[in-house]
């Protein structure tokens, strides 16, 4: 039995990487799966992957951390499917740099795209959810939001920041059925580590991690669709640590 | 299905009100549930009542505090069925709610022996059996209190605690063998025993305190605990599941 079946799903910034391999995942569990992705090559792309799975996929060029963006990529999510059900706000960056010479722009884009996008999102499909008395918000966090990271301090506050706001919207939207939860994932294979890591850096810390490994990509889909399915119906305002055992919290 | 190929997953405090669910759940996810409780009456009922026959479920007389019993129950579950994939620890309760001034040392112990030592007990009972196999995941309950505290609760909280902090620890001893161990923490559970301390009134009220209205059916932490046991949670180890309607969010 399909875990999602007839569900639709958006999932921001699904063009790589841990978000493509949630859409892939929804989408064998039967969700027609929105990918909100800034990149609009590799957005494409993804849709075509679902489509030769067989689901059913829409590709809506999204900048998560703007307000215009995002209401109209879920009014044309809601045309096209004709309702969402599950949003998985996990577009995010990283750009490293040292407190010293951390630009405010930089600090403002940060902010802005991981944690103003997630509250932008949240906001833009809240309504449906509350009119459904129904609908699932999956937060992509971070180990870092727990821990912090050096020349991350703007990540740290931004993923903090969504842990934050996981909580707060929980809270409010629990007497309608609707939950809210963060996944915090450790350290995982795809572009953003490596934009900051050398391979062998990268897999030096495979040695610290209890489990043995960095994460791959695909060790988040299982806790999203959980989180996303029936299952989870009476989880709310928690964090899904999935790292390995590399932080227990 | 030969013996040897089937999944075993083993239950503490199957018999109980969360127990039976997990038992449920878990026999519907292809599992042969062998339960471990004081209660034989209840614990063959909850088998009954899913039509396991012999093979496809058991049930063992054991009290959990009681290591010979526990050691020898385990024995008993290799013998027969070869493996055990998913230890899910639930004995337990409150047992004993009063002001600490009023805690006599005796009832303290009880408390800590039915939560904390049973875990400990069972959990160092399924290590070489997981270790050789170099797979398998253990499922410790906790409690929303065991992060909180509550008054008249000291015992039981302090013995939730220790079942967080001594899951991450065995968490990290088990991970070089690919041996996972994860926590489930209920919050207000509708059990029959739990139930049976409100009149209807309270319990409604009691409801309306947690975010999402009312408190967990049985079947919703079975899930919970299901997740854990399965595949989809197979990066985590040392992690504590909250399923209490955002009653707290750690
Ligand atoms: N990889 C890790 O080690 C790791 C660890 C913890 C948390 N995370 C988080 O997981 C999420 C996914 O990261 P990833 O590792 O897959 O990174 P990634 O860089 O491979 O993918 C991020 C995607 O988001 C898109 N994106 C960036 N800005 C956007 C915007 N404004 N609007 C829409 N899309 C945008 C990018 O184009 C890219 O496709 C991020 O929130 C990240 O912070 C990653
Ligand atoms: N129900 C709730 O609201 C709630 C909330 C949070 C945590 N929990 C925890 O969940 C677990 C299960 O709770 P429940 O509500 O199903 O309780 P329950 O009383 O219905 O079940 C507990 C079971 O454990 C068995 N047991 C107790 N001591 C034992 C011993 N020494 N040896 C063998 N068996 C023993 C009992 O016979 C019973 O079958 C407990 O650890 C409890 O603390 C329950």
């Amino acid at each position: 039995m399909k875990r999602l079946e007839g569900r639709v799903a958006i999932i921001t910034g699904s063009g790589q990487g841990i978000g493509k391999a949630i859409a892939l995942g929804m989408a064998r569990e039967g969700a027609a799966v929105v990918i909100a992705e800034i990149g609009e090559a590799n957005g494409l792309q993804v849709k075509s992957d679902v489509e030769g799975l067989g689901g059913k996929a829409s590709a809506i060029p999204t900048d998560v951390s703007r307000e215009d963006s995002v209401n109209a990529m879920v009014e044309q999510s809601i045309k096209e499917f004709g309702r969402v059900d599950i949003l998985v706000n996990n577009a995010g960056i990283y750009p490293v740099s040292p407190i010293e010479e951390m630009a405010e722009e930089l600090w403002d884009r940060v902010i802005g795209t991981n944690l103003t996008g997630t509250f932008l999102c949240s906001k833009a499909v809240v309504p449906a959810f509350l009119k459904q008395r129904a609908g699932r918000i999956i937060n992509i966090a971070s180990g870092r939001a727990l821990q912090g990271a050096v020349e991350g301090a703007h990540y740290a506050a931004s993923k903090a920041g969504i842990i934050g706001f996981t909580k707060a919207l929980a809270l409010e939207v629990a007497p309608y059925g609707v939950t809210v939860n963060a996944i915090c994932p450790g350290v995982t294979d795809t572009a953003q580590p490596r934009g900051h890591r050398t391979e062998e850096e990268l897999y030096a810390m495979a040695a610290k991690i209890p489990l043995g490994r960095i994460g791959q990509t695909e060790d988040l889909v299982g806790p999203a669709i959980f989180l996303a399915s029936d299952a989870a119906r009476f989880v709310t305002g928690q964090m899904v640590i999935v790292n390995g055992g590399a932080i227990m919290w | 299905m030969e013996t040897s190929e089937k999944k075993i997953a083993v239950v503490s405090g199957g018999a109980g009100g969360i127990g039976a669910a997990v038992v449920s759940r878990l026999a519907q996810g292809g599992f042969v549930p062998v339960i471990l409780d004081r209660d034989e009456s209840l614990g063959r009922e909850v088998l009954a009542r899913l039509g396991l026959q012999e093979g496809q479920g058991a049930f063992l007389l054991v009290d959990v505090t009681k290591k010979p019993q526990v050691h020898g129950a385990f024995e008993r579950v290799r013998a027969e069925f070869r493996r055990i994939d998913v230890l899910v620890n639930l004995a337990g309760g409150t047992l004993h709610a009063k002001l600490i001034q009023d805690f006599p040392l005796k009832e303290w112990r009880e408390v800590i022996d039915a939560n904390l030592k049973s875990t400990f007990l069972c959990c160092q009972a399924v290590f070489p059996i997981m270790k050789t196999q170099r797979s398998g995941s253990i499922i410790n309950t906790a409690s929303n209190y065991g992060v909180t505290g509550s008054a008249t609760r000291t015992a039981y909280s302090a013995a939730k605690a220790g079942i967080i902090a001594f899951t991450k620890s065995i968490a990290a001893e088990l991970a070089p063998y690919g041996v996972r161990a994860n926590v489930i923490a209920p919050g207000r559970t509708a059990t029959q025993r739990v139930m049976g301390q409100y009149d209807a009134e309270t319990w409604a009220a009691k409801g309306r305190e947690i975010p999402m209205g009312r408190a967990a059916e049985p079947a919703e932490i079975a899930e919970g605990v299901a997740f854990l046991a399965g595949d989809d949670s197979g990066y985590m180890t040392g992690q504590t599941l909250h399923v209490n309607g955002g009653m707290v969010m750690p």
